[in-house]
């Protein structure tokens, strides 16, 4: 396991590299950023006047060449919007992002684990039909629909809960709900269908009938081993999050990294783009470690 | 057993990793009180304003950003400032001489200081001057690289040489590259440090920026002009989701949100305690043309007859709902050169404009394609499909295309323009000089491939006429050309739609600017 780990730490530098050659290919094959930094009546001189001054006109390879040279000392470059070093930039918005999703993971393994098994041990039941064709309802509802009337509902009508921003644990409620309902709504199904299976095989069939309670077969027996599929789901969700975040974060204001990756993106700023896209595979890769290390925690057979 | 506890171990620290990047910020905390409770009262005397997109940096020579100079118009103050009426004035200058075409004496005012307590001098303004108009990294250089140098008198004063006779100069010297920046603050701490703890010599100084959630302000003890009173505390808050901005205005979360779209209007005014306040913005809204030989619009009775089958008024009324004014100039009120003849009025007569494409040929109307972003202006796309519907009424086939902004720049960049495309022109310079050189020949050649020989003549005496009475008939002069000759057909002038809470009285100016000295309290 030791290797494995190790072996799993040393493959994320290559894959790491293989991002940035590639986020930096669709920057540059993405425009022109001189032609948004400067307003509607610039000249053509004006522009590339900048356009040279900010190295832009160099080739491809020479312009790669400095980004790589940069990216070995952890330097993206200067951002082009805020003129300063971007990588600091990022990571000062990475702890809002991060209590975030961490908060709409929370919200969504609470509501979709006891839904998912209800759902399984109680099959075709109306409440079951309710709970997958909720599901599905949910899921379908796009994040910045639902991040408006949550604040319709719960903050303007009801004053419950801030309209958006960053503050106490009452601000991160709405943006953790918007979030982390639409990941509850894929998890319960999963969990459902992967429970389900479990229910159906010889040894739940066997500890039934050995007389043990059914509280104790569902938890202990079968929803163990229905774990796995459900790590692997959760962990690929931390993707499905950073990207629920781009838009969150926009509805509700909140400071962190998909609002600025947003905004480098519309302004073309490829330093901070780079730098964001680059932090965010590495938390993708890192999840992904982590589940692979629970499952050998969750099934000791597993062999790597 | 160990295996077990090594993985416990190694989750553990995992998690608390995870964990403590969740609470490693915390300086977003504080400002919830005035989230909560902005209600501009006594009691509270924070004014809390909604913003659209955060401000860009404190170096006010590299940003071309109305939202970030709204900001810093309360920190730094300019060497001249306009009025409400255009009208330019003195500010940090006590007296000015021109001493001929290209020289300008100007004596500071006394007893002006930075937030940090260094003094005004003449040696802040030639700093400032110079690097904005020698640095060409800067977004800002285009505007002032026209200064040669500024020359120190004494410590109070100093000339301000251009390189050629610059009738602008005063325009130039009244907006945001000229807002004073603190020399011997920045020689001892760098820029670097200057960019996170800027000092100005404005009624606000700096106490917080926390990127893209608000940017904090309090009043200056030592303001020259009296420490002013009315708010202990000015917070900008971002919110770019127009909806998010018009909620928390609803709940009293802010007591100012900018840019409300339309579609909030009646909610904002329907709702107690907030209404919806408009100003004239200094943007027109255009279909810029070609005149390209061969294309159906490089004949002016053709562009007539786009011109007069546009009902302007259904645009404003309908489209925008009241929130433009029509215009047949681009040079609005306020601005240098403004001809009110051209303002408040716009051309319609589908007949005339059927007569006018049948003189030139075009009887059974041709196809054309009109170029469009979406998003970037006021009910742009709207506009744009309007325009098509209302062109179809004299069998002009109007292909709408959509585009993405910085598509929609780089097309323009490219040249790869069509027979119309609809634009936005705005002008910090308040100088309509800017806007007429859009009519310049060898500017856009390839671009519009427009050209008048009046409008040249008048554009090159004007460029360097130091007479400002002859210089202003000379711009009105081309706007009256343009609007019968149309290498552009203006369509309206956008209107500023800012929605404020009962509790403070705020009237909007056309520049955007958040001054908060403006903005009193119920």
């Amino acid at each position: 396991m030791g290797k494995f780990l190790i072996r799993r730490l040393l493959q994320i530098i290559p894959v790491l590299f293989i991002i940035s050659f590639v986020v930096f290919c669709l920057v540059f094959v993405a425009g022109d950023p001189v032609a948004l930094m400067l307003p509607e009546d610039a000249s053509p001189e004006d522009i590339e006047q900048l356009r040279e001054s900010l190295g832009l006109n160099e080739p491809f390879h020479i312009q790669y060449f400095t980004y790589m040279l940069g990216l070995f000392q952890l330097d993206f470059g200067e951002s082009f919007r805020y003129g300063q070093s971007a990588l600091p930039i990022v990571l000062e918005r990475l702890p809002a992002t991060l209590e975030l999703a961490a908060a709409s993971m929370i919200v969504a393994i609470v509501i979709a684990i006891p839904l998912g098994i209800w759902s399984a041990t109680k099959k075709n039941s109306p409440l079951d039909l309710l709970a997958t064709g909720g599901s599905v309802l949910w899921k379908a509802m796009p994040n910045f629909w639902l991040g408006i009337m949550l604040i319709l509902l719960f903050s303007v009508t009801l004053g419950w809960f801030p309209v958006s921003g960053r503050g106490n644990f009452s601000h991160l409620v709405l943006p953790a709900l918007t979030l982390g309902t639409g990941i509850a709504a894929e998890m319960t199904r999963l969990i459902r269908s992967s429970m389900l299976e479990i229910l159906n095989q010889d040894y739940i069939r066997t500890a039934k009938s050995k007389g043990i309670r059914d509280f104790y077969v569902v938890n202990k027996h079968a929803f163990r081993n229905a774990l796995i599929p459900v790590v692997t789901i959760t962990a690929l969700q931390t993707s499905t999050v950073v990207g629920g975040t781009l838009i969150t974060e926009t509805v509700f204001s909140w400071p962190g990294l998909g609002q600025l990756l947003i905004q480098a993106v519309n302004t073309r700023d490829m330093a901070i783009v780079q730098a964001s896209v680059f932090i965010i595979a590495f938390f993708v890769i890192l999840m992904n470690l982590l589940a692979d290390i629970i499952y050998k925690l969750l099934d000791p057979r597993i062999k790597y | 057993m160990k295996r077990k506890r090594f993985w416990g171990i190694f989750l553990f620290v995992i998690t608390a990793i995870l964990l403590v990047g969740c609470s490693g910020e915390t300086t977003t905390s504080e400002p919830t009180d005035t989230e909560q409770n902005s209600t501009g009262s006594e009691a509270d005397k924070n004014l809390t304003i909604a913003i659209g997109a955060d401000m860009v940096t404190f170096d006010i020579h590299d940003h071309n950003n109305t939202s970030t100079e709204a900001i810093h118009v309360n920190m730094f103050n300019y060497l001249f400032k306009k009025d409400e009426n255009g009208e330019i004035h003195p500010e940090l200058v006590e007296e000015f001489n021109i001493i001929d075409d290209l020289t300008v004496e100007m004596k500071l005012k006394e007893g002006v200081t930075f937030h940090n307590g260094d003094p005004l001098t003449s040696e802040d303004v030639k700093f400032t001057l110079e690097r904005v108009a020698t640095d060409d990294k800067l977004k800002e250089y285009p505007n002032y690289k026209q200064i040669k140098e500024v020359q120190i008198v004494d410590d109070l004063t100093f000339k301000v040489i251009t390189h050629a006779p610059e009738p602008s100069l005063f325009h130039r010297l009244s907006r945001l590259g000229s807002g004073i920046l603190p020399k011997k603050y920045i020689d001892e701490n760098g820029w670097d440090h200057f960019l996170s703890n800027p000092v100005g010599t404005g009624p606000y100084q700096f106490k917080e920026w926390v990127r893209d959630d608000h940017i904090t302000l309090v009043p200056y003890d030592n303001y020259y002009d009296g420490k002013v009173e009315e708010w202990e505390e000015v917070v900008f808050r971002v919110i770019p989701e127009n909806s998010t901005r018009v909620s928390e205005l609803l709940t009293g979360g802010v007591d100012i949100a900018v840019n409300i779209p339309p579609a909030d209007w009646e909610r904002v005014n329907s709702n107690e305690g907030t209404s919806i306040v408009q100003e004239v913005s200094n943007r027109v809204i255009m279909l810029i043309l070609r005149s390209t030989e061969g294309l159906p619009t490089a004949d002016v009775r053709v562009r007539q007859a786009l011109d007069y089958a546009i009902d302007d008024g259904a645009l404003v009324n309908n489209v925008l709902q009241g929130g433009a004014v029509p215009t047949t100039t681009m040079v609005g009120p306020g601005n240098f050169g403004h001809n009110p003849d051209l303002y408040e009025t716009y051309n319609y007569d589908v007949e005339k404009a059927k007569e006018l494409l049948a003189q030139a040929g075009y009887e059974d109307g041709f196809e054309m394609t009109l170029q469009a972003p979406r998003g970037r202006y006021l009910q742009d796309a709207e506009v744009a499909e309007m325009i098509a519907g209302m062109l179809a009424a004299i069998n002009v086939k109007v292909n709408v295309e959509f585009l993405e902004w910085s598509n929609f720049v780089e097309m323009r960049n490219a040249n790869e323009n069509k027979e119309a495309y609809l634009l936005g022109l705005g002008n910090s310079m308040f100088d309509g000089a800017y806007s007429v050189d859009w009519y310049r020949a060898e500017r856009y050649a390839g671009h519009t491939d427009y050209k008048n020989d009046q409008i040249e003549e008048l554009l090159a005496a004007s460029a360097s006429n130091m007479n400002p009475e002859e210089r202003a008939k000379q711009i009105q002069e081309i706007s009256t050309i343009a609007a019968e000759d149309l290498p552009f057909i203006n369509l309206y002038q956008e209107k500023i739609n800012i929605g404020i809470s009962d509790s403070v009285d705020f009237d909007p100016t056309p520049d955007e600017m958040l001054y908060a000295p403006s903005i009193t309290s119920k």
